[in-house]
């Protein structure tokens, strides 16, 4: 398996832990009566700050993956894997994981940094494949 | 050009797309802001407003999109319609980031759904 189809998997494998995590603690925080219910009514108790900013990294993520899915299936299909896209696709796979942290513990710019980077490593994929 | 260098443009063209998102939400949010964690939400300004509305439909289109491409190509079942059939979406879709920010309404519709109706011809063409 090349680097990118293997960098895709275990950032869809990141996605689903992320997932974990964050259901995990919202249920702990808002009952299982909330969750469990068709939720038309916003939940009495509230979520503490760190699990609403994990819920904020794991919606960042669901972007972020499919636009790198895409990049990763275009580099694919059109036979355009090289050392760059390898490269960025281990970089992005980086900064996603980073991210979590960051955004958990409000590391302040580095959140944001660590966001910046999977958007070229991302931007960079998909360029290579039109060049 | 084929149905994968539509993809891959269209995937810019979103990434251009949050790029735009967060320059502009520059002008009602502080850069402060935006390095933090976000905890308290903030009142965002219209043109920004319109940006996140777009950049989230952009996204849904972009899921959508994607699979009917990727199954085209491995399935073999490209062709010139297909070919053509992507360039209506790519265009449709760059119509309407410009056309919703300036919220110009009807023109908004047409290119969305030009959007829509050319991802659906491309599943049926898959089939």
């Amino acid at each position: 398996m090349s680097a990118e189809l293997t960098t895709l998997t275990l950032a869809s494998v990141l996605q689903v832990f992320q997932f974990v995590v964050y259901a995990t603690l919202a249920n702990r925080e808002l009952g299982p009566g909330f969750t469990m219910s068709p939720r038309d009514r916003p939940p009495s108790r509230e979520m503490s700050t760190r699990t609403a900013r994990l819920g904020r990294a794991y919606e960042n993520h669901i972007e972020w993956l499919l636009l790198f899915a895409i990049a990763v299936g275009v580099t694919e299909l059109s036979g355009q894997n090289s050392a760059l896209t390898a490269i960025c696709a281990w970089i992005y796979l980086a900064a996603r994981i980073l991210y979590v942290p960051a955004y958990a513990l409000g590391w302040r710019p580095w959140r944001s940094v660590i966001w910046a980077v999977g958007f070229l490593a991302t931007t960079m994929m998909l360029l290579a494949a039109l060049v | 050009m084929t149905e994968t260098t539509i993809l891959a443009l269209y995937g810019l063209l979103v990434l251009l797309t949050i790029m735009l998102q967060v320059l502009g939400s520059l002008q009602s949010l502080s850069m402060g802001y935006l390095l933090s964690s976000r905890d308290e939400p903030r009142e965002v300004g219209r043109m920004t407003a319109r940006m996140n509305r777009a950049l989230d439909n952009s996204i849904v289109a972009l899921a959508l999109f994607a699979p009917a491409i990727l199954l085209l190509v491995v399935l073999e079942r490209t062709s010139a319609t297909t070919l053509m059939v992507a360039q209506v979406f790519l265009l449709a879709r760059i119509i309407y980031l410009p056309v919703y920010a300036l919220g110009v309404p009807a023109i908004r519709t047409l290119a969305w759904l030009a959007g829509f109706a050319a991802t659906a011809v491309l599943y049926l063409l898959a089939l």
